[in-house]
């Protein structure tokens, strides 16, 4: 076949399919569309996303919206203090008849985890939990286990001021590839969703608009997303420009920059394109960046990561 | 050179932020903007930077002592700048002491008083007290030398001593210590520049090393095959070396100048002795920054006897250092103006002022000057390197039709006769001038007769065979050899006259010597020694002829031609075609340093644009690139403003809502971002619509 040469998902293609997604998603959650695409864009680029706000702004039914929507296996761990390791990743049972120890999977052996109330959990759990978001596999007694692709994980947390809660530490919310706050709903989003909860909740009619094979063909194609070199040197520039601000305590690892990449790849599928833009570079470093920097005093990462981006220059178009 | 710049010595460190990836394709604007904020520049940290501005001293104080000819201070401050350096360098980090600072600047001000004193008192002779202060000045700050903006001020302060020591620089060799110095500043600026990125400072020195000994055996050989222009024609080195085609015979003596002369101040001992002729070499005896070119003339003499020519009057008289012209002769009738000539002595040389003649009045620093029987000027004691005088000559008319209509109307003070006296030449010499004078009918024609018959007749030659014993040597000359150098000329063209009845005399000097036009000023060499004839003409006194062959038989001091052409074209500094040639040749051997450094710098250029181009050849501007993003610039200026550079075309094209500037910016973007650029066609049609919208 002579297009075996070329990709197998074109990014019209793959445009339309995000689409066809975000619109299923939107059934359920009204407005938010910059949220429904940054946790879609998670996805795609083969990350995992970290959704904070207060309780009760939709955190949890995005996440439900939008594993619905693509289909695949679907589990969801509500974390508690008292919740262990082997309740996420399973543990052997004995088995009578047979005489042997059986393994049991955990919640997390699944295509989509949603990992409630994330830092509800004891650092132990945490650990667990982000030890198969790095690794993608599981290992229990002793055996390890590979997790099925796609493996995506949309954890929630409340922001850490509230009671009972055991923040995540800086190392493990550097491996959510990017963080998305919902924030309050407007007048009018308030009413639709008031509206559309009269008779019923609207996510129980949800059913799966693409494949969860679409899902790894979306990944496969966000890969084949060009960087160009300006892109590359645009992408060092803002990581040293981070650095060299006095507020920074923990500056920007090496890591967030190759999820920034990544995160500008997926993000250039949405509107069909197959080259990122410093313009995505640019609407990404705040959910990319803003929750791994560790700010010195009251600094707030988000307000310097959007000086820095409308303060930096982009690379000069002429490059020869 | 990439090879220059090791990797980073702490990445820890605080300046690791400004490491860049060097794979990076970073154009130099942008560089610019990737940096909000430069690191520290811990230049005082730097050995080598200290190095070099310590070198950087150490040069210009090298140049004060060879031009200033002043030893005690500059020795003094050299070496306590150098202590200075280890002190300021071991103790950067300390917090600086009150009480030593205060002692600093006390010794600044001591160094000032010490200036005052030596400009009116004159310590150490007085020479370039203010050089002195400054190498003071820069020692003494050297103890503190604990920031950058110390080691700038005592890089500034080295160049200032510089120009103080370029005042009193004649020669190419300063050029070589200006170059020395600026290496250091370069040197300097590349240490500090290396610390900046905390990189270590370290060269390839096998690959220098190299490239030095092949720069140098190459501008060597290319010294030796180029003709140099002012060397001696045999020999490709312009060295002074003895040339050994002069003499065979045994009296050779290359003690011996053309004029021998002795330690009266009158001249009157000093002779000539046409038996023999010491070798005379290249080594330049002074320089004369003249008006028009003229010859330099010394010691005259009248009387010949048995080959060798005295001066028979041993008047003198004793002036002031400056001669003005109420006591010297008026000008001679049909003065043509006055050209002034300053004479800078480069080796020691007899006690006597060479210059043009007739004299208008001169100045010489020295405590009183002679004047003896013949015009000439004696100073009290021998002329030593470094001496400068100055005289203003007359251009008297020496046209022949000016001579010809000469009417002797001067008579000619000649109480002992010796200006007539013929006795030494034989009946055949005399007959010899009588058959060629015959049919002149005036002065100057039978002087031009006699003067073109010797130039015409007989050839001139430095290796001359002894003459033989008993003989005169010049009726050897003239009768027999018919060959001879400048004395033997002269001589016999002296005596013919006499014999013809017309009074004569010798004159020695120097001819005008080579112009050089780079420094507008003549170099007179040795070889430049030469002897003519001075004839007396009633109403003009003493009048310069020249029998040697291959120069003008008047041997008048001529309006200046190519002279101020030259000087004219010193202002321009690429119309002195001969210049390199000329500074190449008046340095001699160490002509081959710039050749060398040229050499050495093409190989390096060459090899680092090899490299260059070897190992980061950079992708060709795609098709339509340039085009497209000229269109880009076009459509910005056109619009209210151009993009900002932290803004992208994107965002660019919302805030300025142009249907033309979003097409554009599409293909901007999809050039630009993803490499596909459009065909020149799509371009053009781009383009037209800006220019009809």
């Amino acid at each position: 076949m002579a297009a075996s040469q070329e990709p197998s998902l074109q990014p019209r293609r793959a445009a339309e399919l995000l689409e066809r997604v975000e619109k299923n998603i939107h059934r359920v959650i009204v407005g938010k569309d910059r949220v429904v695409r940054l946790a879609l864009a998670g996805m795609v680029s083969g990350g995992h996303v970290l959704l904070q706000d207060l309780p009760g702004t939709g955190k949890t039914m995005l996440a439900r919206a939008l594993a619905t929507s693509v289909g695949g296996t679907f589990r969801r761990i509500q974390c508690t203090p008292d919740l262990l390791p082997s309740d996420i990743t399973g543990s052997s049972v004995f088995n009578q008849k047979d005489l042997t120890f059986e393994f049991i999977p955990g919640p997390i052996f699944a295509n989509i985890v949603l990992a409630d109330e994330v830092n509800r959990a004891t650092p132990r759990t945490q650990s667990a939990l982000l030890e198969a978001m790095g690794e993608r596999q599981v290992t229990v007694e002793g055996t390890t286990r590979a997790l099925e692709p796609p493996f995506f994980v949309v954890a929630t947390q409340n922001p850490t001021e509230f009671h009972g809660t055991y923040p995540l530490p800086e190392s493990q919310l550097d491996r959510f590839v990017l963080a998305a706050e919902m924030g309050p709903p407007t007048d009018a989003e308030a009413l639709e969703v008031l509206a559309r909860r009269e008779h019923g909740d609207p996510i129980a009619d949800l059913t799966a608009v693409v494949d969860i094979s679409d899902v790894i063909e979306l990944q496969e194609a966000c890969l084949r997303v060009v960087a160009a070199p300006a892109i590359r040197t645009y992408l060092v520039a803002l990581l040293q420009a981070v650095r060299a601000r006095p507020d920074v305590l923990l500056p920007a690892s090496m890591r967030s920059g190759v999820y920034l990449q990544r995160a500008a790849q997926a993000w250039a599928l949405f509107e069909g394109r197959d080259f990122v833009l410093p313009d995505d570079i640019k609407l990404l470093a705040i959910p990319v960046l803003a929750h791994r920097l560790g700010m010195r005093g009251r600094g707030r990462a988000a307000e310097m990561l959007n000086e820095v981006v409308t303060s930096l220059p982009i690379p000069p178009l002429r490059q020869h | 050179m990439a090879a220059l710049i090791g990797p980073a010595r702490d990445p820890d460190s605080p300046d690791y932020p400004a490491m860049l990836p060097s794979e990076t394709t970073v154009s130099p604007d942008y560089q610019r903007f990737r940096l909000p904020r430069l690191p520290r520049s811990p230049i005082e940290h730097s050995v080598e930077a200290r190095a070099f501005v310590f070198s950087a001293f150490a040069i210009a104080v090298l140049a004060i002592v060879l031009y200033g000819q002043d030893y005690v201070v500059p020795a003094i401050g050299l070496a306590a700048a150098a202590v200075g350096h280890v002190v300021s360098y071991r103790e950067r980090t300390r917090r600086r002491d009150f009480w030593r600072q205060a002692f600093l600047a006390a010794l600044i001000f001591g160094a000032l008083f010490y200036v005052i004193a030596d400009s009116t008192l004159a310590l150490f002779g007085g020479i370039l007290p203010q050089a002195n202060f400054a190498v003071l000045l820069v020692a003494i700050t050297s103890f503190d030398l604990k920031t950058r903006r110390n080691c700038y001020s005592s890089l500034w302060i080295s160049l200032a001593i510089l120009y103080l020591a370029a005042v009193y620089a004649w020669d190419y060799t300063f050029g070589l210590l200006v170059a020395f110095w600026v290496a250091c500043l370069a040197a300097f600026w590349m240490a500090s520049h290396l610390r900046r990125l905390n990189a270590p400072m370290s060269g390839p020195v096998r690959a220098i090393a190299l490239i030095a000994v092949v720069a140098l055996i190459a501008g060597a050989g290319w010294f030796a095959a180029v003709p140099q222009p002012s060397g001696i024609p045999i020999s490709p080195l312009v060295i002074s070396l003895p040339n050994f085609t002069s003499f065979r015979g045994d009296m050779e003596s290359p003690a011996l100048p053309l004029v021998q002369v002795s330690g009266d101040s009158s001249g009157a001992t000093s002779s000539v002795d046409l038996h023999f002729r010491g070798r005379l070499g290249d080594a330049p005896v002074m320089y004369v920054r003249t008006g028009a070119p003229a010859y330099w003339r010394g010691l005259v003499f009248d009387t010949y006897r048995n080959g060798v020519w005295t001066a028979s009057n041993h008047f003198y008289r004793q002036t002031e250092p400056y001669v003005p012209p109420r006591l010297l002769p008026p000008a001679p009738p049909g003065n043509r103006g006055t050209f002034v000539q300053t004479f800078r002595v480069l080796r020691p040389m007899p006690a006597v002022i060479d210059a043009a003649y007739p004299i208008e009045s001169l100045y010489a620093p020295v405590s009183g000057l002679r004047e003896d029987a013949y015009g000439t000027f004696h100073t009290p004691d021998q002329l030593r390197p470094g001496q400068t005088y100055s005289v203003v000559s007359y251009i008297p008319d020496l046209s022949p039709q000016r001579l010809r209509a000469d009417e002797r109307e001067a008579v000619l003070e000649d109480s002992t006769g010796a200006y007539q006296d013929f006795s030494t030449l034989s009946a055949a010499g005399r007959q010899l001038a009588g058959r060629v004078a015959a049919g002149t009918t005036n002065e100057f024609d039978t002087v031009m007769a006699v003067t073109n018959y010797l130039q015409h007749n007989f050839t001139y030659t430095l290796a001359l065979p002894p003459v033989p014993a008993g003989r005169d040597p010049v009726d050897w000359f003239l009768l027999d050899v018919k060959t001879g150098y400048c004395e033997q000329f002269a001589t016999a063209e002296t005596l013919m006259l006499r014999s013809l009845g017309i009074p004569a005399r010798l004159a020695t000097g120097y001819a005008t010597g080579d112009y050089d036009p780079v420094l507008n000023q003549a170099v007179v060499r040795e070889r430049d020694a030469h002897a003519w004839v001075e004839v007396w003409f009633g109403s003009h006194g003493w009048v310069p002829v020249d029998p040697t062959p291959g120069v003008s038989p008047l041997a008048a001091t001529q309006f200046p031609s190519h002279w101020a052409a030259g000087g004219i074209a010193r202002l321009i500094p690429h119309l002195t075609v001969g210049a390199p040639a000329a500074a190449l040749g008046s340095l001699g051997a160490l002509g081959v340093i710039p050749l060398a450094v040229g050499i050495a710098l093409a190989i390096v250029v060459a090899y680092a644009w090899l490299r260059r181009r070897r190992w980061t050849a950079r992708p060709k501007p795609q098709p339509g690139e340039s085009e497209l993003l000229h269109l880009y610039e076009r459509l910005q200026r056109r619009l209210v403003r151009r993009r900002a550079p932290p803004e992208t075309p994107l965002e660019y094209q919302d805030a300025m809502q142009s249907v033309l500037l979003s097409e554009v910016t599409g293909a901007v973007n999809e050039g630009v971002y993803a490499g596909r650029w459009p065909d020149a066609r799509r371009v053009r049609e781009l383009s037209e619509r800006i220019s009809s919208g």
